[in-house]
């Protein structure tokens, strides 16, 4: 594993041995990338979901049964 | 995340102001990475049934304050997100031509215009799925163990990839830390009756 760049950050000693960020990384970037998108996605559905639920609702019980 | 560049400029430098034949004008700053190309949105074949279009045409609706049945390019991502999608931000700045950030916020496409840009993000083959999300933990599981540290992927998701602020990262490790601050990501989890981290993820498609 590649260290991290020392001198962008000065991180605190217990944080280096938690990890090496790996900044350049493109796998790990791509995988935090999915991560985030797919938590962008759920925050998203998630705050609609009051606006939506009342018109929701009817259509769902038009178009369900 | 949209590249300074100019949609509309060449991409050969054309510099207006006439340059001095004898000066050897170094690159005026490191040559961006060549554009990709933008995506062929009238190429797409939009496949939709009827009640899709209704739940769509009703999001995009919900999206349009301006009443002008439009949408502004940086509510894209958002509508197709509540609409059940996870587009990352390059996704949809690459569908958008790589817009700057002024024609993030002014240009406005029709509900029309739209339908081939989620057809094309439906159509994307790298969606993340749940086995997306184990194994994109899985690369910060430094143990190989199914857990991941809440602090260190606190960490990774600040620092990597599309960045996310302090605020949303609060809301998405919510209640996902066991009381050693671990996160199990796949399988069995300890002694609560929650989703996994990745089933959270994908709970709500």
């Amino acid at each position: 594993m590649d260290c991290h760049n020392q001198e962008e950050h000065s991180r605190p000693q217990e944080e280096e041995d938690i990890m090496d960020i790996p900044l350049d990384d493109p796998e790990a970037n791509r995988a935090a990338a999915k991560i985030q998108a797919g938590f962008r996605g759920h925050m998203t559905r998630k705050k609609m979901k009051p606006e939506d639920k009342a018109e929701g609702e009817e259509r769902q019980e038009d178009r369900g049964q | 995340m949209a590249p300074k560049k100019d949609p509309r400029a060449p991409i050969k430098k054309a510099e207006p102001a006439a340059a001095p034949a004898a000066a050897p004008a170094p690159a005026p700053a490191p040559a961006p990475a060549p554009k990709a190309r933008p995506v062929d949105l009238s190429a797409v074949k939009v496949e939709f049934t009827a009640d899709q279009m209704e739940d769509y045409r009703e999001a995009f609706g919900l999206f349009d304050r301006v009443g002008d049945n439009k949408v502004a390019y940086n509510q894209i991502a958002d509508i197709m997100r509540a609409l059940g999608q996870n587009p990352t931000n390059k996704d949809v700045n690459k569908l958008l031509g790589s817009p700057s950030a002024e024609e993030m916020a002014n240009k406005r496409v029709t509900f029309e215009g739209f339908l081939p840009m989620l057809q094309t993000i439906i159509n994307s083959p790298n969606k993340a799925g749940y086995e997306d999300y184990v194994e994109g933990l899985r690369v910060f599981d430094k143990e190989g163990n199914g857990t991941v540290m809440g602090t260190e992927l606190r960490i990774v998701l600040s620092t990597l990839g599309e960045k996310l602020n302090e605020a949303e990262i609060d809301a998405l490790m919510a209640g996902q830390e066991d009381e050693n601050g671990c996160i199990n990501y796949e399988g069995e989890t300890s002694d609560r009756d929650v989703s996994t981290f990745a089933s959270c993820l994908v709970a709500c498609i």
